[in-house]
């Protein structure tokens, strides 16, 4: 057992205690989306009932409490991912959105090479795919049978490599990258590396020193905290050899119209009134699974996933394609033969049980490396447990059989 | 649509009438779903205005595979000019769901579309 008393924490999350289709919610679509703990709802309506005001302009109190809010919460973010300052941290939207400022910001010239992977989600395909026609040549790193990256490509990197981006976790497959090792190679070719954390940063213990990465993005809905607001950091000293992403208002120092001067990082990057609901959320978000320990939430994960995955390959109308690297997620695909993966979903749905299936916003993966129309996708967080493992098996069990 | 409902049409399923290709097609039409990934090729023989044959081949979920089985059924025989008068209510009364849920409207109107693209041979847009 460890250290994560999940009943009690599951008082925390009311949408927990719904009923789905007459049948008690067993919510396995955690890769999409995770539900919010009472910490974060309540503290949203405090936020408008108490700070609320247009933060890092206006000079009376509440603005002063709205500024503070956003503040705190920035440092708050870069203590959870051990950055040294919280100028490295800038709110965007979401991963999405952080991933594009870096592809738009960064600047590029004609020759220069980005490399992402197979196993990406289209939000690190596309911002790349979206430069070729300015002259940017992008490699699609491959990956194996059992769905790791293919290594030896960061072993051998072209000359002409500015920028190096890869998932820390797959949301497909939940392969685990070893992505301190490609950093330590990608730098030694004096090239830069994004990390895309939208499923690792809300599941493990994830320290941007430790890994020493140029860039991380990832999203606050994914872990606990508000839709709409997510973050990208930048190490200190990149951001300024960086163009603006939007461009209006708080992102300059003087506007004259003929001579414009631009605000330093990380005011450069947030044009506009910010999320600050939504920063000050996810700072909430922050304090409640660091008060519960990523550790913790790790190793609870990686039993219910090792259990799942033991129950799954035990069924003979089931087929697993997760779990075949050598470090993995809380994210386990697969498929029960016969069945295309939506009516799967749809099966499942009726006993109240939620999975994503498709293609996950990763279909080159899937048709090219999976060989799949779709999959099923079940992926578990901090809330869940071995018994609804044990329904979600029981309805497997008896799937598509229920007729033949 | 109930699991009853669901496991009558997965029988269907299994072996749904007008899966095939049709050789020398009037018209056809790859029609494809990024969400799903459902991928069908829909083809129309057609004769003086007059479907003489459709039928679909390819890979996708029950909803889709059915609606476009009871589509084919339903089409052959008519004027062409029948697939404009065809709407989500119409596949709902073919398939005989009362009603479909809001997320799987694409699939079952992904046959119908991938006919009418087929006739007036609209392409998607390509990068």
């Amino acid at each position: 057992m460890n250290g994560l008393d999940v009943g009690k924490l599951r008082e925390d999350f009311p949408i927990l205690k719904k009923k789905i289709n007459g049948k008690e919610l067993i919510y396995f679509d955690n890769a999409a989306t995770t539900q919010k703990p009472t910490q974060v709802i309540d503290g949203i309506k405090y936020f408008y009932e108490n700070l609320n005001a247009n933060p890092l302009r206006s000079i009376h109190t509440l603005a002063e409490k709205s500024t503070k809010a956003y503040i705190d919460a920035k440092e708050k973010i870069a203590k959870f991912i051990n950055a040294d300052s919280p100028d490295e941290i800038i709110f965007t939207k979401n991963t999405t959105e952080s991933i594009n400022l870096v592809s738009f910001s960064l600047r590029f010239k004609p020759g220069d090479r980005v490399a992402t992977t197979m196993m990406e989600h289209h939000s690190n395909i596309l911002p790349w795919l979206r430069l070729k026609p300015y002259g940017i040549n992008v490699d699609l790193v491959d990956t194996d049978e059992n769905l790791e990256l293919d290594y030896s490509y960061y072993e051998r990197l072209p000359d002409d490599i500015k920028l190096v981006t890869l998932t820390h976790e797959s949301n497909v497959s939940g392969t685990i990258n070893d992505v301190e090792k490609v950093v330590k190679l990608t730098h030694e070719k004096g090239a830069l590396v994004l990390i895309d954390g939208a499923q690792s940063v809300p599941h493990m213990k994830v320290d941007v020193k430790k890994i020493d990465c140029d860039f991380l993005a990832f999203s606050g809905h994914k872990m606990l905290g508000p839709m709409g607001i997510g973050v990208l950091y930048i190490k200190g000293g990149i951001a300024e050899k960086m163009n603006p992403f939007l461009t209006g208002g708080e992102m300059i120092k003087s506007v004259r119209l003929d001579n414009v001067i631009y605000a330093d990082p990380p005011a450069l990057f947030e044009a506009g009134t910010q999320n600050v609901e939504g920063a000050y959320g996810l700072g909430l978000a922050v304090d409640y699974l660091s008060k519960i320990g990523m550790d913790n939430i790790e190793a609870h994960e990686k039993e219910l996933t090792e259990y799942a995955l033991k129950k799954m390959s035990s069924l003979d109308n089931v087929e697993v394609y997760s779990g075949k690297s050598r470090n993995f997620g809380a994210i386990i695909s697969f498929e029960v033969k016969g069945l295309h993966p939506h009516d799967v979903a749809y099966l499942l749905d009726r006993e109240g049980i939620a999975v994503r299936s498709g293609f996950h916003c990763a279909q080159p993966f899937i048709e090219q490396k999976l060989k799949q129309h779709g999959t099923a996708r079940a992926s578990f967080y901090l809330y869940n447990t071995h018994e609804e493992i044990d329904r979600f098996i029981e309805a497997l069990k008896t799937m598509n059989k229920k007729r033949s | 649509m109930d699991e009853m409902k669901f496991y009558e049409l997965s029988e269907i399923y299994k072996n749904p009438p007008h899966f095939k290709k049709i050789e020398n097609p009037t018209y056809s039409y790859e029609g494809f779903s990024p969400s799903c990934g459902d991928n069908f090729t829909v083809y129309l023989k057609v004769n003086d205005k007059k479907i003489e044959d459709a039928s679909f081949f390819g890979y996708g979920c029950v909803v889709s595979t059915i609606s476009l089985s009871k589509l084919c059924d339903y089409i052959i025989g008519k004027n062409i000019d029948i697939l404009n008068e065809i709407d989500l209510a119409k596949i709902e009364a073919l398939v005989g769901i009362d009603q479909i849920n809001p997320s799987r409207i694409k699939c079952a109107t992904l046959g119908i579309d991938s006919f009418k693209k087929a006739v007036t041979n609209k392409k998607e847009p390509k990068n």
